[in-house]
């Protein structure tokens, strides 16, 4: 019962903080006909004159949302051009329209269901209260809705009509709450069709990043190959051609020359391995993510606490490197900067995504606007599509979180 | 030393007959893929193997486990696994059943063909050859424990974690055996381990503790 009360209380508080958005959209609604006859007028101005109605509109999506737990994004796309382009692009846009929609459904049914919620707490003691009234004047005592002409109608009808007043109160309201929240999520969120075109916008820009990200690590291997490993085994082959020719006649030199030679060799062995390593980790081809993983904690100056259970299940060559690269380059920065003792790596999959959190129990303060380390897992994270997200507030470690989309 | 040799690329296997063969040694037999290492041991029972850790058909570590699997079943044989790059739990892997007799190098090393037919020697004895590279990278993730040596002593340590005896520590730096022996004796006593004689249970000590 309590708690019903304390429901039906802060229903009632709810509906009335509606109130402020739903009035100023009752006194809104009378503009947009003027405005709309007005258009051919006004197109430069209704930018202008749109953007109160979409402050309005955030101010319900930030209180709707609020109730409801979850974020209803705006759905408005930048418009661009002259003013009056711009105008008729909101002319045109159904997110204009919807708010208008909204503005009329919420400025009618926000105010009734506030001012009824309100009126209802005065309501139910005054309607407990008719017995009195009748018997101090019993001509025409009369509630809302019902008249008092007899003893026995007296003595139940107010009763009667408290309960029902007690039952909306307790019942109808929180309802309302939800209702009211919904209805503004429904008209107010972005429509299937704009957050799919913001979705390909998304992905055409990711796309480009992955496309670009990919290049120039095409161009980096040509490079290191060409440059280095290519150049070196010229130059010990060309030691060698030189050593067949003084054979004969030096062969102290030709010997000075084959050890020069070999020394090529080898640097040209180490070069190559590095560049390897830097397209994709032996160690992971050999032992999947997970005991890839699990070798990239053994070598950790700090005790690393593993749980990448969720890394065994094979993900596409690509994600994998790109987790690898992530926790190899997060323990990096965990060993270099943290100042931590000990840290965690976990690897969940999901259907179609793998989660990684490194967490360790640092100095915090993590700031992924600098630091290359954070950057390169940003953009390593983007080209897959992925998301990123550093939680390090100052003397309380730095969490770590990635989420890679893996197409299954 | 009756040899046997697991490598899948034809150049190399050859290049290692014939520079087994040069130095007088005899491969009684040469397996190409992961299947076939661990028949080829239990027939002939070699003197100490040289294997590659990615065979065929996977091409993954087949080698490397064959080579585990051959040291449960013929406990002490020497093994000498190459890698075309080398990593810390592949080396504790091979070293978990013991550290005699075992060798984890870099497929470079052969290059340096004298080294080399001194690490597999040193191997087939009971010693441990340990790659470089591989105690340059124990070394570097355990960095903390180890402040506390003078560079001097990690360079001693180094070497000896790679399986060399004093001796050869001694002519690899231009010291005294003497100063080597109290190298590692300083050595020891600022990690806490025990002093043991035997190669090998030097480096096995090392580990454990570079692992811990």
């Amino acid at each position: 019962m309590n708690g019903l009360l304390r429901s039906g209380a802060s229903g009632t508080l709810r509906l009335a903080a509606a109130l402020r958005t739903a009035l100023p959209a009752l006194f809104g609604l009378p503009l947009v006909p003027l405005v709309l006859v007005l258009v051919p007028i006004l197109l430069p101005w209704l930018p202008e004159a749109v953007r109160p109605l979409r402050a309005l509109a955030n101010a319900e999506r930030r209180r709707a949302g609020a109730l409801l737990g979850r974020e209803i994004p705006e759905p408005y796309r930048p418009a661009r051009g002259t003013s009056a382009a711009r105008g008729l692009v909101l002319l045109r846009s159904p997110d204009t329209w919807r708010d208008v929609a909204w503005t009329a459904a919420h400025g009618i049914t926000g105010l009734f269901a506030g001012v009824v919620a309100i009126g209802l707490w005065p309501a139910i003691p005054f309607s407990l209260s008719l017995p009195l009234w009748w018997w101090a004047a019993p001509e025409g005592s009369q509630s809302a809705f019902i008249t008092i002409d007899s003893w026995p109608r007296a003595l139940t009808m107010p009763f009667v009509q408290a309960a029902v007043y007690v039952f909306l109160l307790l019942w109808l309201v929180p309802r309302a709450v939800r209702w009211q929240a919904r209805l503004a999520e429904t008209l107010l969120r972005p429509t299937r069709r704009t957050s799919l075109s913001e979705r390909v916008e998304e992905l055409t820009e990711t796309r480009a990043g992955a496309l670009e990200a990919h290049g120039a690590e095409l161009r980096r291997i040509e490079r290191d190959l060409h440059d280095g490993t290519q150049a070196q085994l010229v130059a010990a082959a060309l030691r060698l051609g030189l050593a067949d020719r003084r054979f004969e006649a030096d062969p102290d030199a030709a010997r000075a020359l084959f050890l020069e030679a070999r020394e090529g060799v080898e640097e040209a062995l180490a070069q190559l391995r590095s560049v390897v390593r830097g397209i994709y980790p032996p160690i992971l081809s050999d032992r999947g993510l997970g005991g890839a993983l699990r070798a990239l904690a053994g070598g950790q100056p700090i005790p690393i606490e593993m749980d990448v259970s969720g890394a065994d299940a094979r993900a596409p060559a690509a994600v994998e490197a790109a987790a690898y690269f992530v926790v190899a380059e997060a323990l990096t920065n965990v060993a270099k900067h943290s100042g931590a003792r000990r840290a965690s790596v976990t690897v969940r999959r999901a259907a179609d995504r793998m989660a990684i959190v490194v967490r360790d129990d640092g100095k915090g303060g993590a700031d992924p606007s600098r630091g290359s380390g954070l950057a390169g897992i940003r953009r390593r994270v983007a080209a897959l599509d992925g998301a990123v997200r550093v939680h390090s507030p100052d003397g309380e470690g730095t969490t770590l979180d990635v989420d890679l989309p893996c197409g299954s | 030393m009756r040899i046997v040799i697991a490598e899948d690329n034809v150049l190399l296997r050859e290049g290692l007959v014939m520079l087994l063969t040069s130095d007088g040694h005899d491969v009684v037999a040469v397996a190409d893929d992961g299947p076939g290492v661990l028949p080829a041991l239990l027939e002939h029972r070699p003197d100490a193997a040289v294997l590659d850790v990615r065979l065929p058909p996977g091409f993954k570590d087949e080698g490397l486990r064959a080579a585990v699997e051959a040291r449960r079943e013929l406990p002490g044989l020497p093994l000498l696994v190459l890698s075309q790059y080398v990593e810390e739990t592949y080396a504790a892997e091979l070293l978990a059943g013991g550290a005699e007799g075992v060798g984890y190098l870099l497929k470079d090393r052969v290059s340096r063909v004298d080294e080399f037919l001194d690490a597999l020697s040193r191997v087939a004895a009971g010693g441990t050859a340990l790659d470089p590279e591989v105690v340059s990278q124990l070394m570097t993730a355990r960095q903390d424990p180890l402040s506390a040596l003078t560079p001097r002593e990690r360079e001693v340590l180094g070497l000896m974690a790679q399986g060399l005896d004093n001796g050869t520590i001694a002519t690899t730096l231009v010291i005294t055996e003497r100063s080597v022996s109290k190298h590692i004796g300083a050595v020891f006593a600022k990690l806490g381990l025990p002093p043991t004689d035997g190669g090998h249970r030097r480096v096995l000590a090392v580990l454990a503790y570079l692992n811990a």
